[in-house]
């Protein structure tokens, strides 16, 4: 069986999402390389900065 | 592809001392047999470690270093050492220093099954069934993405929630009577003041709130910032609202928290704990917590009752305290704002009375600890709240209108008014904004939470397809081929489904027998292994069969020689009709059975390898090792003794149970003596002083560094009774084809395989022709 990665597994969703900011999950795929630690609060960014646009 | 083990090799590990060596040839099945206590289980620690880094419950237990067997002899090292017919072979020392990144994708594999934890998964509650299979699937990593997004979410609803409030309160401000704050409502209440101070009305709000506007308009005379920002808030002061409880609600919390079925909720783990107890062991009658005389099925009755209400009383936990959490979150922002004022108005010289603690900390410690809520405090600090909200808006009308009347208190007044509009504008901005983010949030968590819930349920409909069909194999004739299923359960829970006599039950333990649960713990841990595994092709079976009856131990052992005749199987038993059942399904399969252990040899198998442990004894001797070479001498005489006891029948004093292998050097010399003064008189007397010399060695040589006296042995003495040592091995082979004298024949009289030696000897020197 295929184990996807949670990025994989993000970027497929998002890829069929609709009415998402521009360059959201190219965006979102930077967010998912950071350290496990801080990331719940560079999502958090990633949302306001995308609310703002 | 899939690796099989060749070659298992443990050193100072565990049961083991010294060295052990599995072999499993070119990756063929094994079946393992010993009795408790014979070292058996040591093999399935050496591949769990090997290959993930820890033996799980002596992680759990906090006792990772027992990993090393401390009495062995030699260098003392510990490790493993394991051989495959791919790329995941290697030696392992211990303390591993391995990163655990290294065997990440291993890990998640399912290759181990032990008969201690079989009902673990089983037992587990919904949610930590839903971790451990995430877990096992390896989707993890989503998992803990999962749990970002929701924090991100949870984060930016509150946030919002917060914002809404905020701008709330400036619409308060900004209301006249009870109708509705709008634009245009705004813009009309300041146009009809402007024309009051004839002063030219703005267009629009954006106008208003342009400073260079109200310097125009109202000439020299207009306000200084400074003094609409103080006017700006003392309309906030006014219009704060002070926030009320849902007292029905903290009663509710109390009441439950109180409950009898509460108090079990902090003692979830040791009913779980206490479940275990009783699955694992016998009881004897008596309960293994207390002590006391208790029947066995009243207790694990009682048991499981109290795991199924702690399970629900869980669940009714949650949907009171969210609420409650929720409410909390709110009392502390409305805290925060009147701070905030507080601060502003320092700043101004308006002193707004002390603020009242709140009793956050109180309300968390209940929620967190499940105690109840001291209401009374509660509403005790609303009351004051809510004193507080009424003198501060008491102090800010009297300010507010200290001077009236005057023109330049109209003005000041227009001013704030201005102040307020641009506050309420960029506070609907900013709710706006929170909002949108909150919304973009929600939506991604909705998503990433279903998808992953679909593909969950689709990975569990394939599983219990195949879990189905294996739990029907043991147990043939129930029609359980389409009963038995992994449900998703709300949004991060699973759960194990039976159909029994048309109800669907989940859990299953109300109506299936433990032995039928360790059925369904072998079916699932058989169909992830079939379904997931991608690098190892091995499964061990560590005593899984202890609650099966006769009949499907023979089922088992049909399932695993026929279903699963593609993959490398081994099986560790202590049951002998299992081993029997699968010698003759599988009788391709290697044997091995372990005879006995001790702390200073280790497991023994039912083999004898006298000639390895001499060439042991001679290595450690050449690199200077007396001591580790008296100590393999010592157990190479011994062996060799047995070997040649058992092959000659020699009448040895009876011993109940299957302690052979654990008689003294000197208990088998006499029943050898015995056996050739019957048999083979002259030979005897030509081997006598061979004998006891060796009886010698053992007294004064290798028993005494066995057993740690000051008098330490010299290399020359050591030399000496090793070389006597293999005289004496030497005596029962032949030298020509190296087999031993009973390799045909009888105890009485036999013969080596080219024929060329007997036993008794035709001649009286010696059997060996030299």
């Amino acid at each position: 069986m295929h184990r996807p990665s949670a990025q994989e597994f993000l970027l497929k969703l998002l890829e069929t999402m609709e009415d998402l900011p521009q360059d959201f999950a190219l965006r979102f795929e930077e967010v998912l390389k950071k350290d496990e630690a801080d990331r719940s609060q560079a999502i958090r960014k990633l949302f306001e900065d995308a609310a703002g646009e | 592809m899939s690796e099989r083990i060749q070659r298992l090799v443990m050193h100072a590990f565990r049961g083991v001392p010294d060295e052990m060596t599995v072999d499993f040839g070119k990756g063929e099945s094994i079946a393992v047999y010993g009795d408790n206590g014979t070292g058996k289980s040591t093999v399935a620690d050496a591949l769990e470690w090997y290959f993930t880094g820890e033996i799980e419950f002596l992680s759990h237990e906090g006792r990772q270093h027992a990993v090393r067997h401390v009495g062995g002899d030699g260098d003392g090292a510990t490790w493993v050492e394991v051989v495959t017919n791919g790329t995941l072979g290697g030696k392992v020392d211990f303390p591993d220093a391995r990163d655990p990144q290294s065997f990440h994708d291993i890990r998640q594999e399912t290759f181990l099954l032990r008969g201690r934890t079989l009902a673990g998964f089983i037992n587990k509650t919904k949610t930590e069934k839903w971790k451990a299979l995430v877990e096992i699937l390896g989707l993890d990593a989503i998992e803990r993405l999962r749990e970002d997004l929701q924090r991100a979410r949870n984060d930016l609803r509150k946030e919002s929630k917060s914002a809404e409030e905020q701008l709330q309160a400036f619409r308060n401000a900004l209301a006249s009577g009870n109708a509705p704050v709008t634009r245009e409502s705004v813009l009309g209440n300041l146009q009809q003041i402007c024309e009051m101070l004839k002063v030219d009305p703005p267009e629009s709000l954006d106008q208003a709130v342009d400073p260079f506007w109200l310097a125009t308009a109202a000439g020299a005379s207009a306000p200084s910032s400074e003094s609409a920002d103080r006017e700006s808030l003392l309309a906030e002061i006014k219009a704060l609202e002070t926030p009320t409880a849902d007292v029905k609600g903290l009663e509710r919390w109390n009441a439950l928290v109180t409950s009898n079925r509460a108090r079990l909720l902090p003692r979830a783990t040791l009913v779980r704990e206490a479940k275990r107890l009783v699955d694992e062991r016998s009881l004897d009658g008596r309960c293994p917590l207390c002590g006391q005389a208790v029947s066995e099925k009243e207790l694990a009755k009682k048991i499981e009752r109290a795991l199924v209400d702690v399970l629900e009383a869980s669940q009714e936990l949650e949907r009171v305290r969210d609420p409650i959490a929720e409410w909390a979150d709110d009392l502390d922002a409305s805290h925060d704002r009147r701070s905030a004022l507080q601060n502003r108005g320092r700043a101004r010289k308006l002193d707004l009375p002390a603020l009242p603690d709140v009793p956050l900390e109180g309300l968390q410690n209940s929620l967190d600890a499940l105690i109840p809520i001291d209401v009374k405090a509660i509403t005790g600090y609303l009351a004051e709240l809510r004193k507080w909200d009424q003198a501060a808006g008491k102090l800010a009308q009297k300010l507010a209108s200290s001077s009236v009347n005057t023109r330049d208190t109209q003005l000041l007044m227009l001013a704030a008014l201005c102040e307020q509009i641009k506050t309420w504008r960029l506070g609907e901005k900013k709710a706006a904004r929170a909002l949108q983010a909150f919304n973009l949030a929600d939506r991604v968590f909705d998503a990433y939470q279903s998808k992953q819930k679909e593909d969950l349920a689709e990975l569990l409909k394939r599983i219990s397809r195949r879990v189905a069909q294996l739990y029907a194999a043991l147990h043939p004739g129930e029609n359980l081929s389409e009963a038995v299923s992994i449900e998703p359960w709300t949004a991060k829970g699973v759960e194990l489904a039976v159909e029994f006599y048309g109800s669907r039950q989940r859990p299953p333990h109300g109506v299936l027998s433990e032995s039928h649960l360790n059925s369904l713990a072998i079916a699932l841990f058989l169909a992830m292994a079939e379904e997931f595994n991608q690098q190892l092709g091995f499964l061990v079976l560590d005593d899984v069969i202890n609650s099966f009856d006769v009949e499907h131990r023979g089922r088992l052992a049909e399932l695993l020689a026929d279903e699963f005749s593609g993959w490398q199987i081994i099986v560790l038993t202590h049951d002998q009709q299992f081993y029997e059942h699968l010698s003759r399904r599988a009788p391709s399969w290697r044997r091995l059975e372990l005879t006995s252990w001790s702390y200073e040899s280790g497991p023994r198998t039912n083999k004898y390898e006298p000639s390895g442990i001499l060439a042991a004894a001679r290595e450690r001797l050449d690199s200077g090792d007396v001591h580790g070479a008296a100590a393999k001498a010592r157990r190479a005489l011994e062996e060799l003794l047995q070997e040649v006891c058992e092959a000659l029948w020699a009448p040895l004093p009876f011993r109940r149970g299957q302690a052979n292998d654990k008689r003294e050097i000197g208990e088998l010399f006499k029943g050898l003596r015995r056996s050739l003064k019957d048999q083979a008189k002259p030979f005897l007397e030509s081997v006598e002083p061979l004998f006891k010399n060796l009886e010698a060695d053992v007294g004064a040589t290798l028993n005494v560094e066995v057993h740690g006296s000051r008098r330490r042995s010299g290399a020359g003495e050591v030399e000496a009774a090793l070389k006597r040592i293999e005289t004496f091995d030497q005596t029962w082979s032949c030298p020509e084809c190296r087999t031993r004298v009973w390799h045909r024949g009888s105890p009485e009289a036999g013969r080596c395989k080219c024929g060329q030696t007997s036993y008794p000897p035709a001649r009286t020197s010696s059997l060996a022709k030299h």
